[in-house]
């Protein structure tokens, strides 16, 4: 039975968590309310104000806690305001994914100016001792410095509520909020506001973050804690209402602190089923008026398409390229020894994994316009089933892959059933929800080994039932000529990953691609021509999931582990880096982002601990300057060169080298 | 000469037929019990003041949106509860007044993507994923004829946002053209056009649409008098009255409710 003392203690304790949630999803929500942006950074805001205060008060002692909540907010406001000066206001009108890679951006080079300056281990402070000590009320003790967070956190948020209610600035963000055009057509300097706006929600995330820092721990990690949390909390409550981001995170505080306390095996998970419930019955959220829907539910087209009505190379010049490269690579294993140590057939494994990966992304992001950012889960489902397989069912190599890929198949048809039924900004909520939910469940559950994974699995056997060969005892081919080991499955993984590349470019050219694109560019007109658009959607997310699944089984295939690690939100956002890095909606584009990516992660970072902050900085100038890729570099320089030589060239030359392909 | 209540005497050869449909906004009804009965290959345009339903009630008949009321049939099937997709499936296409092209696709993908939705539906799912669209020649042709009866041969090639404006309305209007329906909706097709933009666009519209059933929704009265069969107005989510060009400008209440002493 639970006593009344334990019913107040969860209670509270939900408050305390659930204050601090009011305060970054209130800036989440009304950032998005007014500039439409999704801010994948603002839990790193919060984390910035906790690392600030913890300097603040490593300096000054109590009275550095003092100081810190009125000084941090204000400082990170100021970084805020600045950021979105600096790049935010870059993106405007381009499009849902622009602002969705801009700030994932923004949050790889938070994360590691963090590092940079205060390093990987967890820093400590205490609140001033006049809050850190028991309360006792009416004979129940209590932490007096949660009181404070309550009491602090309610008096801001009734201070917004009546910042939002009875001020010049409250009521263009509550407009804005409704229609944002409306506004400025009324003569309002909307932009001047967004500045305001963006720095308002990045003070509240901080204040935040100071509270928090003295409640728990200070570490680099917390940002992305608060973060998904703070996803369900704007979706429950609407995005874009106030009202619903206090009441959600109030809510999702108690729920949390309540499954945890009473269900703590299905801690993690209750908020995610919340949420998709909320998505699939009432997307405009709790709170949520409908013409916030009908906004976030608007994709608009991508200009981050470099097939964009041809490819950015010719039909002729990819094919060239496209056996050189893969002449190349089969190549590699040959000199393995005797020009390089044979790190260089590992690292071109991790390649291959990852290429396919993000190839199989491009299918939903850069052909259908499809924002996933749960695409991991299929990575994660795929490794897992093929690990499984191989420790319970089957040595063979082929049985993993293919229970791998129906695993990943028939999870990819349900979650897409549910998730293609919201669009737009929805979606990305959705499916990051579903793979959360994965996620959180494999730690939980010992069948899949919980947060330490699974391994020592046997070698794989590439053959049927018991007969078949293992790469480590076999030696294929005449000395010097002769391969065994990771050379063999290189050569397996490349042939898998070639052929998975003609396989989807013959789909993509296919009338099944040409309607994917033609959903890219327009749902509706698409629908009114005579396509079922929703299943046609559905298809393609089946496809590019399986895609992942085949990626991420074969990683575990060759590493025989896998670990909850692997389904982390972060890396559907990496895969998202690398399609857009390389090229999207071009299938080779996403592979060439992928080494890239791949490379900076694992030869720059031996030499650069800061590898992250370059990525992201890298990953800012493409968004910003080159949204096609760097496979339309060529392009890019040749249209400079063609501008500067003037008219004596002719477009012809340009027109031809801009054919059509798939 | 009609009047407001009810169509004419409904007859058997009616293509597109709509009992009784209303669309209620909460407590607003934006269309009111319409009842409409368009014959096969009649030109109907349906005029009305601001606010009369015409768009509401062109979005019910396309599938755009739901009717709270009523029904719609399509040459006697009930097509009432039909996704858009299912409504062009059988034969009954519409235009957008926004004008709603592929922007990144070209000309010529733009019109295939149209011809080829009939054709989709009952692709196997392997010819569907993997042929090759060149091998594909009754949806190739199809696209080649209404790409050059539109007139955009020479631009076929060039992708759909480097257009004109007046080209990207032809396209407009292609894009429903090579679904081959039988039924065209088309929302007024000359908005934000001049004079000379308009009347070639008209030109196009009696054109290429001479044998189909076309249901024209326009604010343009000269226009609509010189080309439709037959108008029908709207005043208020309610028909005023349907009939010729001629009936309707010496109607007292349609120069009421719409023409405001307007004379043809």
């Amino acid at each position: 039975m639970v006593s009344a003392v334990q019913l107040l203690d969860v209670v509270l304790n939900g408050l305390t968590i659930g204050m601090v949630y009011v305060l970054v999803a209130a800036g989440l929500s009304v950032v998005f309310g007014v500039m439409g942006v999704l801010n994948l950074a603002h839990g790193e805001l919060l984390a910035l104000g906790a690392y600030f205060a913890f300097s603040l008060v490593t300096g000054f002692g109590a009275g550095g806690f003092w100081l810190a909540l009125i000084a941090v907010p204000v400082l990170v406001g100021l970084l805020g305001a600045l950021t979105e000066r600096g790049l935010i206001n870059r993106v405007y009108g381009r499009g849902q994914l622009a602002q969705i890679l801009l700030t994932f951006g923004l949050l790889l080079i938070i994360f590691d100016l963090k590092r940079f300056v205060w390093g990987k281990s967890p820093k400590f402070f205490s609140p001033p001792s006049l809050l850190d000590q028991t309360v006792t009320l009416f004979g129940f003790s209590y932490s007096g410095y949660s009181y404070f967070i309550i009491a602090a956190g309610a008096v801001l948020s009734v201070s917004i509520w009546a910042l939002l209610r009875y001020t010049r600035f409250g009521l263009v963000v509550r407009a804005g909020s409704e229609d944002r055009e409306m506004v400025r057509n009324l003569g309002v300097d909307i932009d001047r506001y967004y500045t305001l706006v963006f720095g308002f929600g990045a003070a509240l995330a901080a204040f935040g973050g100071v509270v928090l820092g003295g409640y728990q721990n200070v570490s680099l990690e917390m940002g992305n804690a608060v973060i998904i949390p703070a996803f369900v909390i704007v979706v429950l409550g609407g995005l874009g209402s106030f009202r619903g981001a206090v009441a959600g995170g109030l809510l999702v505080g108690i729920v949390q602190s309540a499954v945890t306390t009473f269900v703590p095996q299905v801690q993690g998970v209750v908020v995610f089923l919340l949420m998709i419930g909320v998505l699939l019955v009432r997307p405009e959220g709790l709170f949520g008026g409908t013409s916030e829907r009908v906004d976030a539910g608007r994709s608009e087209p991508s200009e981050f398409v470099g097939g964009l009505g041809g490819g950015v190379l010719s039909d002729r010049w990819r094919s060239r390229v496209g056996i050189g490269v893969v002449g190349v690579l089969t190549l590699v294993p040959v000199f393995d020894g005797i020009l390089y140590s044979d790190f260089v057939v590992s690292l071109l494994i991790t390649v291959l994994i990852w290429a396919l990966f993000a190839m199989s992304l491009d299918v939903v992001l850069g052909y259908t316009g499809l924002i996933s950012l749960g695409h991991a889960l299929f990575y994660g489902l795929g490794a897992y089933a093929a690990l499984l397989t191989l420790l319970h069912v089957s040595p063979s190599a082929f049985a993993a892959l293919g229970i791998a890929v129906a695993v990943s198949a028939l999870t990819a048809w349900i979650v897409g059933h549910l998730a293609i039924r919201v669009s737009g900004v929805y979606f990305v909520m959705i499916t990051l929800a579903f793979a959360e939910i994965v996620h959180r469940a494999v730690f939980k559950i010992d069948a899949t080994g919980g947060s330490s994974g699974l391994f020592g699995a046997p070698e794989p056997l590439y053959g049927f039932g018991t007969s078949g060969i293992r790469f480590s005892e076999v030696l294929v081919g005449v000395e010097p000529l002769a391969f065994t080991g990771d050379s063999l499955f290189y050569y397996f993984l490349l042939a898998v990953v070639v052929g998975s590349y003609l396989f989807l470019r013959r789909i993509m050219s296919a009338p099944f691609g040409s309607v994917l694109r033609s959903v890219r560019e327009s749902e509706l007109r698409s629908r009114f021509i005579g396509y079922e658009v929703r299943s046609v959607k559905r298809q393609a997310f089946v496809i590019s999931s399986t895609l992942a699944g085949l990626s991420g089984a074969l990683f575990a295939l060759y590493n025989g582990f896998v670990s909850p690690d692997l389904m982390n939100w972060i890396n559907s956002g990496n895969a998202i880096i690398m399609v857009v890095l390389g090229g999207s909606g071009t299938l080779y584009g996403p592979m060439l982002g992928a080494t890239v990516f791949t490379l900076i992660e694992r030869q720059l970072s031996s030499v650069i601990p800061w590898w992250r902050l370059l990525l992201g900085a890298l990953f800012v100038l493409v968004v910003l300057f080159l949204p096609t890729g760097l496979v339309s570099l060529p392009k890019r320089l040749r249209d400079v060169r063609t501008r500067e030589t003037g008219a004596r060239v002719g477009t012809s030359e340009d027109a031809s080298e801009v054919e059509a392909d798939d | 000469m009609t009047d407001g209540a009810g169509e004419r005497n409904p007859t058997d050869e009616a293509l597109l037929r709509t009992r009784g449909l209303t669309k209620r906004f909460g407590e607003f009804t934006a269309v009111d019990g319409v009842d409409l009965a368009i014959d096969r290959n009649e030109f109907r345009s349906i005029i009305g003041p601001n606010g009369a339903g015409k768009t509401t009630l062109f979005n019910l008949i396309s599938g755009a949106m739901r009717p709270t009321e009523g029904s719609i049939h399509l040459a006697g099937t009930d097509i009432t509860d039909f996704t858009p997709a299912e409504r062009v499936g059988a034969n009954l296409a519409r235009s957008f007044q926004l004008t709603t092209v592929f922007n990144g696709l070209s000309v010529r993908e733009n019109v295939r993507l149209a011809a080829q939705s009939a054709r989709f539906d009952e692709m196997s799912a392997v010819k569907r994923l993997f042929s090759d669209p060149e091998n594909l020649e009754g949806i190739n042709r199809r696209t080649d004829t209404v790409v050059d009866q539109l007139g955009l041969s020479d631009v076929a090639e060039i992708q759909a946002s480097d257009l004109s404006y007046g080209e990207r309305r032809r396209l407009e209007v292609g894009l429903v053209l090579a679904t081959d329906p039988e039924v065209v909706l088309l929302d007024e097709p000359t908005a934000g056009m001049g004079s000379d933009e308009t009347a070639a666009t008209m030109d196009l519209i009696e054109d290429v649409l001479a044998e189909k059933t076309v249901v024209l929704v326009e604010h343009n009265v000269d226009l609509v008098m010189r080309v439709s069969d037959r108008i029908t107005t709207l005043n208020g989510g309610q028909v005023v009255a349907t009939g010729t060009p001629e009936e309707v400008a010496s109607d007292d209440r349609v120069q009421e409710a719409y023409l405001g002493g307007y004379t043809v």
